[in-house]
């Protein structure tokens, strides 16, 4: 009975003290990150601005929205952008394996593929930009090399701009997958791919046929990842292009700020990335169930 | 002699990657020491002579480098700790202690990370202006104090310990409290190593946030100058090339800390 007494009483205590624990953590979520979604709601269905009131408008946001040639563009390239994700997933895998021989030097081999990951969006940009510049090195070598017959200013050509911010977001990206990767492929037993070779197995099987099975887990974790800040993506656009030539470059992240912080037009943006919560939670779906399929 | 020539073959094709991988950043230094040329000129005439390190002293002269090398300082230092203690404490109990609606709590947590975060600054915005913190390191702070990445890391790292560490602690009479500062904590370092890491990356390369809640441009941290500077001085590529490669010397300095950390934290945070 006593004992029984004691458990309970135990029990009482852990639960409390982990809430107490907890409580920090959970405030701050519950303000910064549960607050904005719950009182993103109603606001999608006012014109709150921070100028004059607040009126409830219904479903005017939203009508706004699937007639907003704008928001369709960015929704468009938003989307359009979620083409890098294989791209990336398989470079990074690639790399990965590539980095988990034992050779010499492989060390700094995966801190200069991992360099492009510590550094900053901003930083990045600026180099690009100037890479990419009409006058600029990617020029002078592509014409040097005859692969160019003319120079492109690659950042303010609407048919390469989008291209050019995947490219950099690829390359920005593989190096944070590619350690996942590697962590995954320590727990692959090195008998698996011997045994692999000694069946006269071809590298390019061994990878599609024994790695990447072996490394579902991690695939599906980066792919989900990966979907959701290409979606998302922001920084680039932001920084390089700030959505232009024309639309060609501007992401539904980017409309939504725009809309928020330059018209301050909180309610139209609210409702905005309502629908872009919706489309994420869509593709998260997808990648979930069709690895599961698989 | 067919093993020797993949050898160099691979080696090979490892170097060209790292060229496209760290070229850019290295033709940015090569930049940055070469006072009164402009970045169009690659090929750069280089002579020994022309290296010089008048940039950087010029950042910190006309441009006012030290005091947003302070700013970054600050917020990143903040930002990191509150992350690695309140991250730690959060998830902690969300992976090793038994109370009701633990495993839905953990699911209304992980689910949240669907919500664009440009979505969620424009009502964070408003918060913070309601609390009266706009303006403030706080209010750059705050928001992102803990982030649910660094709570999921810490609760897989916590998953892998097994339960006897804690009861042979409350054995020998230890308080909760106790066991998880001197027991538990010890045994989840490259994880932490791992949230310092990416906490770190992610608040000294931060750049809209603080830009959207500083009105007062001297309170700016590294990266959001870095964007002022790079509209302003756009025609002294010097100055912000320099500016540039100091950005990134802290991250990468950090980065170099924990490498050795790194894979381990990371695999341990990809478990079960």
């Amino acid at each position: 009975m006593e004992k029984m007494k004691n458990k309970k009483k135990h029990v009482k205590s852990e639960t409390a003290y982990a809430w107490v624990t907890m409580l920090p953590g959970l405030l701050i979520l519950a303000v910064f990150v549960f607050w904005p979604l719950i009182y993103s709601i109603p606001l999608a269905f006012t014109d709150y601005s921070v100028v004059g009131d607040m009126h409830f408008v219904g479903m005017k946001n939203f009508r706004k929205a699937f007639s907003d040639s704008d928001f369709i563009a960015a929704l468009k390239n938003s989307i359009q952008y979620v083409i890098i994700v294989p791209i990336i997933q398989l470079i990074s895998l690639a790399f990965a394996v590539a980095l988990n021989q034992k050779m010499r030097g492989v060390k700094v081999f995966r801190t200069l593929f991992y360099f492009p990951v510590i550094t900053s969006t901003v930083a990045v940009s600026i180099v690009w930009s100037w890479l990419l510049s009409s006058g600029g090195l990617i020029n002078k070598i592509l014409l040097g090399t005859n692969i160019l017959s003319e120079k492109i200013s690659w950042l303010s050509n609407d048919q390469t701009a989008l291209w050019v911010l995947m490219f950099i977001t690829t390359w920005k990206g593989v190096g944070y997958y590619m350690v996942i990767y590697l962590a995954g492929l320590q727990s692959v037993p090195g008998e698996l791919t011997e045994a692999a070779r000694i069946d006269r197995a071809s590298s390019i099987q061994i990878f599609f046929k024994i790695l990447i099975p072996m490394l579902k887990p991690q695939v599906v974790m980066c792919s989900l990842m990966s979907v959701m800040s290409a979606i998302k993506v922001f920084d680039e656009p932001f920084v390089l292009t700030k959505g232009g030539p024309g639309n060609s470059t501007l992401t539904a992240s980017l409309y939504i700020y725009q809309k928020g912080f330059q018209n301050f037009d909180f309610g139209y943006a609210a409702a905005l990335s309502l629908i872009l919560s919706v489309i994420i939670l869509f593709f998260s779906l997808f990648v979930n169930l069709y690895n599961r399929k698989k | 002699m067919n093993r020797k020539i993949k050898k160099t073959f691979t080696y090979l094709i490892l170097i060209c990657i790292s060229v496209i991988m760290v070229g850019p950043f290295l033709w940015l230094l090569l930049s940055s020491l070469l006072p009164n040329t402009n970045v169009y000129d690659f090929p750069y005439n280089v002579k020994l002579q022309s290296f010089s390190i008048s940039n950087f002293t010029g950042v910190f002269e006309f441009v006012d480098f030290g005091n947003y090398i302070w700013n970054t300082v600050l917020i990143s230092g903040a930002s990191v700790f509150l992350n690695a203690l309140i991250a730690s404490m959060t998830a902690y109990p969300l992976a090793k202690l038994n109370f009701k609606g633990k495993d839905i709590l953990f699911t209304i947590i992980i689910s949240a990370m669907i919500i664009p975060s440009t979505a969620a600054m424009v009502v964070n915005y408003l918060t913070i202006t309601k609390l009266g913190i706009s303006d403030s390191y706080l209010g750059v702070i705050l928001p992102t104090s803990v982030t649910i990445f660094n709570i999921f890391n810490m609760r897989q790292a916590f998953l892998n310990i097994p339960d006897s560490i804690r009861e042979s602690g409350r054995m020998d009479g230890a308080s909760e409290l106790r066991i998880f500062f001197s027991l538990i904590m010890p045994m989840v370092k490259p994880s932490l190593a791992v949230v310092v890491l990416f906490q770190f990356m992610a608040s000294w390369n931060d750049f809209l946030w603080p830009m959207i809640v500083l009105n007062s441009t001297s309170k700016y941290p590294l990266s959001a100058a870095l964007t002022m500077l790079n509209g302003q001085f756009a025609y002294n590529f010097g100055w912000v090339a320099a500016g540039t490669v100091l950005s990134i010397l802290p991250t990468l300095f950090i980065f170099v800390l924990t490498q050795d950390m790194f894979v381990d934290g990371v695999s341990g945070a990809n478990k079960g």
